[in-house]
């Protein structure tokens, strides 16, 4: 419990608005009157949606159109982050966490009238916990040591492990375990890439669609399977949402605050204020994950060293690089993780920045400064590169100031824009790309191996064995609390390794019209427009 | 005959080189479509994906530039897509909004040009970038005065603001050329010889200065072509815009090779065309090139 007295702490502090999803809109809804049905919700998205395969729709673009197109198994409660029912309406797990068996609601159909059952769930998940090479399909990261679904009977579905995989049941619930049919599941990734070929069991079905411009959705009469700890039963509110690609950042918030768009994705910092001051929402959601930060490789031949690596650490001005460039919705890190993040442990202290530290660390790692102000050792300069992570918020930005930073400790920073084929070619490249910029956000222990697992999105370039069996021992551990520690244990290696330099808590942040009531988040921030109402 | 080799020598050295360019950068579409971290392919899945899409070398080199002979662009890496499909598309709208843009850029230039206290105008358009524009014009008319909406909206709606911000820059230099070319005119001896005739002011503007004001100016008008081009790309970003132009950004940042090779291959044939009919004009303007 004191995790959570902390927390509500630090969004006070920091005063945090709407960080608790579901919370603040439904307090909304109550001021506001009584939901109306009917009406078009106008949504402005930054980029067109990529390849919606379910497992790739972590990319939010694809997660904020997935999310209303499809269902989970289970329903993570953005607040408390408890696993509740929605489709599975129960389900039991065995003590070692290698069996799981969900008992399937009665009545759910897919959008092209199949039933949604347990051969259709069974279907799904093998795809997600195994992929499937011949259909191209690769398995998702949030399924851990899959072994095979039995199909009970037609409302009861098991899952075999082969070894525990507690993070299995939140793994039910998030973006990427959409369901979708069984034809939809058994196309080739190409297939399975578009969106006319999507085919879920959500409260919106699509309409529409512009390649690239415009998705229409609209509401499913016959829907009513929300979770059933919705207050809200039955079909969406509204008829239809249209989806907007409008790539310029102020078109998005003019376009806002003029009228002519109801909701909004990715309102930058520096747009905030607009967005206030015209009296609009501002809903900056919390993505509880690996934090926004800057990730160092020690296969690279300058950050082999420790010393190094904890230098650049120490020498890091976190505070300086959240107060000159973002607002008080991006929460300075205190932590590999989020603070909302599960598992998380504080480790500001370790986080401190400290100058003098760094500088002397850099000396007794031999590396002396040259005439120009930047380091040498053995005739080799203290030069790195890293490049500009066009899905991180202000990402080059951040890195030039963190640039100026370095420099004054006599490092170079090289910051390359990176167009899609050198990044593609040079990011697994650790002499080239030193240091990775990123963030991953589940509300699951299991994203803090999705980040650093050699196995996984590994942005460090692992070769620290050490890390990867703590990564492992953590995903398979059954007990809660033992995993917390686990996870913890993780959070101060990494820190102690200097692989991690946390900058801040990435939140996405959306603009909502004042008419626009009922708007919630799952875990990391993708809404849901289920429950949304216009006035 | 010889001007339709010609131009046929153009497309085929278009194609080749941005054919040789495309390959040359490092990574390609396969590697960025996959390189995706949620996916987490390893490089032996990747290379096994990569030989699903065809091979490389110069057998591919034929294999492509005989589809593009018989019309086949082969297909869109990043979408799977036919290419065909997705030119289809994006075509009629980009067709629309440089078509009604060039028309606006000739009407604005020609009013300018022969309005002497606009005539400052050219050289401010020609320094404001046709990004800044855009923005300028969605803000001022859309946001501000709310005349008419950026988001929704009629189809003819949607195009005011693209137009006018794609026309400006446009009508520029043809402004320039045009004022330079009445003012180069008016002071030719067959003006004096007219005028001494007894023939009106306007007259003598619109039957003889502005008829040898109009070939360099035309001129200048084909040459345009390739910013209408460049600007349709800037234009349909900011607006949102669905055309060839946004089709070959994002082709560039895919580096979806299909796709950019059939639109620079695309972008060369009606630039040929363009010229072709410039030059085709130019005798009936001027009865001394007919013969």
């Amino acid at each position: 419990m004191s995790r959570r007295v902390t927390a509500a702490v630090l969004l006070a502090v920091t005063g945090l608005l709407a960080a608790c999803g579901g919370g603040e809109p439904a307090a909304k809804a109550v001021v506001a009157g009584q939901p109306v049905y009917g009406g078009t919700l106008t949504y402005l998205e930054h980029q067109p949606p990529s390849c919606l395969y379910l497992p790739a729709a972590g990319f939010y673009p694809n997660g904020g159109l997935l999310n209303q197109l499809t269902d989970k198994l289970t329903w993570q409660n953005p607040e408390t982050l408890a696993i509740e029912p929605w489709i599975a309406t129960r389900w039991e797990v065995n003590k070692d966490a290698t069996e799981y068996t969900f008992h399937l609601r009665d009545g759910v159909t897919f959008s092209d009238g199949s039933p949604l059952d347990a051969s259709a769930v069974a279907a799904n998940f093998d795809v997600y916990g195994k992929g499937s090479t011949e259909l191209k399909l690769p398995p998702a990261e949030f399924v851990n040591n899959y072994e095979r679904s039995e199909v009970v009977d037609a409302r009861t579905v098991r899952f075999f492990f082969d070894k525990p995989s507690p993070g299995f049941l939140q793994g039910t619930s998030v973006i990427g375990a959409g369901l979708v049919s069984k034809k939809t599941i058994s196309l080739p990734y190409e297939q399975q890439c578009q969106l006319k070929n999507v085919v879920g069991s959500g409260p919106f079905t699509v309409a529409n669609q512009i390649v690239d411009k415009q998705i229409d959705l609209k509401a499913r009469k016959d829907y009513n399977w929300a979770p059933p700890s919705s207050k809200h039963q039955g079909r969406a509110y509204l008829d239809e949402i249209k989806i907007i690609v409008t790539p310029e950042d102020n078109v998005r918030v003019g376009a806002l605050t003029s009228g002519q768009a109801d909701f909004v994705r990715y309102v930058q910092a520096y747009d905030e204020q607009t967005v206030k001051s015209a009296g609009f929402t501002l809903y900056a959601e919390p993505t509880r994950g690996v934090n926004n930060g800057l990730y160092l490789r020690p296969s690279n031949s300058i950050l082999s060293d420790v010393k190094v690596r904890r230098a650049l650490q120490k020498g890091t001005n976190i505070k300086e690089v959240v107060d000159t460039l973002f607002t008080p919705s991006y929460p300075v890190a205190t932590s590999v993780l989020s603070h909302l993040a599960q598992g998380y442990t504080d480790l500001s202290k370790e986080l401190v920045f400290d100058p003098d530290q760094a500088n002397t660390l850099l000396d007794e790692a031999g590396w002396k400064r040259g005439a120009d102000g930047v380091r040498e050792k053995d005739g080799k300069k203290l030069e790195l590169g890293v490049f500009v992570s066009l899905p991180q918020p202000l990402s080059k930005q951040t890195l030039e100031l963190v640039a100026q930073q370095w420099a004054r400790l006599g490092v170079k920073l090289e910051v390359r824009p990176g167009d899609a084929g050198t990044l593609a070619v040079d990011i697994k490249n650790a002499e080239k790309t030193a240091v990775s910029h990123g963030m991953v956000g589940r509300a699951d222990q299991d994203v803090i191996k999705s980040h650093f697992h050699s196995a996984n999105r590994d942005v460090i370039l692992s070769e620290d064995e050490q890390l990867d069996r703590l990564l492992e021992e953590q995903s398979a551990l059954a007990d809660v609390a033992r995993r917390n520690e686990k996870v913890a244990e993780i959070q101060r290696y990494v820190v102690e390794q200097g692989y991690a330099i946390p900058l801040f808590e990435e939140p996405q942040v959306y603009g909502g019209a004042p008419t626009v009531h009922g708007v919630s988040f799952e875990a990391v921030g993708r809404p849901s427009f289920y429950s949304v109402w216009k006035s | 005959m010889r001007r339709a080799g010609q131009a046929l020598l153009v497309l085929w050295a278009a194609f080749t080189a941005s054919y040789v360019l495309l390959h040359l950068l490092p990574g390609d579409a396969i590697l960025i479509k996959f390189q995706n971290p949620e996916l987490g392919l390893s490089p032996e899945q990747l290379a096994r994906i990569r030989q699903a899409y065809g091979s490389d070398g110069p057998a591919a080199y034929l294999h492509t530039l005989l589809g593009f002979l018989r019309g086949d662009f082969g297909y869109s890496i990043d979408t799977g897509t036919p290419v065909v499909e997705r030119l289809a598309e994006a075509l009629p709208e980009t067709a629309k909004l440089a078509g009604l843009g060039f028309a606006v850029a000739i009407v604005l230039a020609v009013g300018i040009a022969f309005t002497p206290w606009l005539r400052e105008l050219p050289s401010l358009f020609v320094a404001i970038p046709v990004f800044w524009v855009g923005i300028l014009l969605i803000q001022l008319f859309s946001f501000r005065l709310k005349l008419v909406p950026v988001i929704g909206g009629s189809e003819w709606q949607q195009l005011i603001l693209p137009v006018l911000t794609l026309a400006i820059p446009i009508c520029a230099p043809i402004a320039q050329v045009l004022a330079r070319g009445i003012d180069h005119a008016a002071t030719q001896p067959f003006v004096q010889v007219v005028a001494a005739k007894g023939a009106s002011r306007r007259w003598i503007l619109w039957r003889h200065v502005a008829r040898n004001a109009m070939l360099p100016a035309l001129t200048m008008a084909g040459l345009t072509f390739g910013e209408l081009i460049a600007g349709s790309v800037v234009t349909e970003t900011v607006f949102g815009r669905n055309g060839v132009g946004r089709l070959t950004e994002q082709a560039v940042s895919s580096q979806d090779t299909p796709v950019l090779l059939a639109v620079v291959v695309l972008t060369a044939a009606v630039f040929v065309l363009v010229n072709l009919i410039v030059d085709l004009l130019f005798p009936i303007l001027d009865p001394r090139l007919r013969s």
